[in-house]
């Protein structure tokens, strides 16, 4: 018992803990908060620490950010019910409505180092997730896929969608092109 | 390679996903096709920014040390852990012994004034709690389900306390352990609220009479209720206020 407890421990140092902030940087990416971050970390963890020993060679950044991933999903059930069901891309697409903001504060916006962390921010929770795997988990489609439990072909359809309405956010484009569509309108 | 099959594996290409042979291909068709050159730079100017300007979060040291202790591991090892950064590595060492240091002498300091008052039960419990937080054995069976750390604790007792995990109302049920208070083996439902632990002992038949109004001790709060035939003492760093609902929905 006592070795079986210590060889879990070993694991979970060897297995999750080199990847703890690739854990904290999804779930800081999912609730946009830095304490509630943290709680769906710990969660994982203990989570991740119940199940190591079931997790065979290799794969553990995967393996835990799925748990992350997991345990944010029940998390935001439990606090942020409405975030789910009101995310299904309404909100990114209101952002893009270009009339919708002042090409003076987009220009304002632009020289704001913060806007594409922002921008990356709004998206819908399916898109931002695959973004935050990709660009900044550098993972592969299949690990993305194996992270999200959906197909390779979904977790590229989500990437392309999710890069798209990145590019026609306002704030991303450049003034010229806000002031062009405005004068057409 | 028509651009209507380009455009499939633009992405693919410019993420890197393609074999060599689709992307041998592709490469081909960029090369005598400017527009689809142009949507391939395109995808990858963004994929650049999002690299350079999204910041990517490292996770702060105090959730590193907490989920060491998480993991049971000695805290001192969260120090010398390898660590990429030389720096950070040192900063979180001198930071881990610097908290080491000061439980140690806050512990030495205090256990002459604990001999004295821990006579009463609600000091027992505080020691217990403060005892448990910093031996890092807060959790003798780790689970956030009832079904599990009932029978557990059943199967250590000669009776059965009612588990319930209340994660719906802000109190997650994150595991057991057992206690000795008072000269009885004692049931500790530990719970997480926001950043606190809150300990939670019961026993039938137990503090009767002997501790009615909130108290704090060094700075713990602590509450006692009576319901479901049993005796319920919490112990938090959370305050009076906030355990209360905890208690009160337990010994309902």
């Amino acid at each position: 018992m006592m070795g079986q407890r210590v060889s879990a421990h070993g694991r979970f140092e060897r297995e999750v803990m080199p990847h703890l902030d690739a854990a904290y940087n999804l779930a800081r990416w999912l609730t946009r908060d830095p304490d509630d971050a943290e709680d769906v970390v710990q969660d994982a963890c203990l989570r991740a620490l119940r199940y190591v020993e079931s997790l065979r060679g290799g794969g553990g950044k995967a393996w835990l950010l799925t748990i992350v991933r997991n345990a944010f999903y029940d998390w935001v059930s439990r606090n942020r019910p409405v975030e789910i069901i009101h995310d299904g891309g309404e909100a990114a697409e209101d952002a893009v409505d270009a009339d919708a903001i002042d090409p003076e504060q987009a220009a304002m916006r632009k020289s704001d180092a913060r806007v594409l962390a922002d921008a990356l921010a709004s998206l819908p929770l399916q898109f931002r997730e695959a973004i935050v795997l990709r660009e900044l988990e550098d993972m592969s489609y299949r690990d993305i896929a194996r992270v999200i439990d959906v197909p390779v072909g979904t977790v590229m359809s989500r990437l392309a969608r999710g890069r798209a309405m990145l590019r026609r956010m306002p704030s991303l484009q450049p003034v010229q092109e806000i002031m062009a569509t405005r004068r057409q309108s | 390679m028509k651009c209507e099959n380009a455009r499939l594996d633009m992405d693919s290409y410019a993420d890197g996903e393609l074999s060599a042979w689709r992307r041998f291909a592709v490469r081909r068709h960029l090369d005598a096709c400017p527009a689809c050159a142009g949507r391939v730079a395109e995808a990858r100017s963004l994929q650049q920014r999002i690299r350079a300007e999204a910041p990517r979060f490292t996770a702060p040291e105090r959730l590193r040390a907490s989920v060491m202790a998480l993991s049971g591991g000695p805290v001192a090892r969260a120090a010398t852990r390898p660590s990429r950064d030389l720096r950070w590595q040192w900063i979180g060492a001198g930071a881990l012994v610097g908290c080491v240091l000061t439980i140690v002498s806050w512990v030495a300091g205090t256990a002459a004034l604990d001999r004295a008052t821990e006579t009463d039960l609600a000091s027992a419990a505080v020691a217990a709690h403060v005892r448990a937080v910093l031996a890092d054995q807060m959790i003798q069976v780790a689970s956030s389900d009832q079904h599990t750390v009932k029978p557990w604790l059943s199967s250590h007792l000669d009776y059965s306390p009612p588990v319930q995990d209340l994660a719906d109302e802000g109190f997650a049920l994150v595991g057991a352990r057992i206690e000795t208070l008072d000269g009885h083996p004692v049931a500790t439902l530990v719970y997480r609220y926001r950043k606190h632990t809150v300990d939670v002992f019961v026993r039938p038949d137990w503090l009767r009479s002997r501790m009615t109004d909130p108290r704090t001790i060094r700075g713990f709060h602590v509450l006692r209720a009576e319901g479901g035939g049993m005796d319920w003492l919490a112990v938090s760093d959370a305050s009076a206020e906030a355990i209360a609902p905890l208690l009160r929905r337990l010994s309902e």
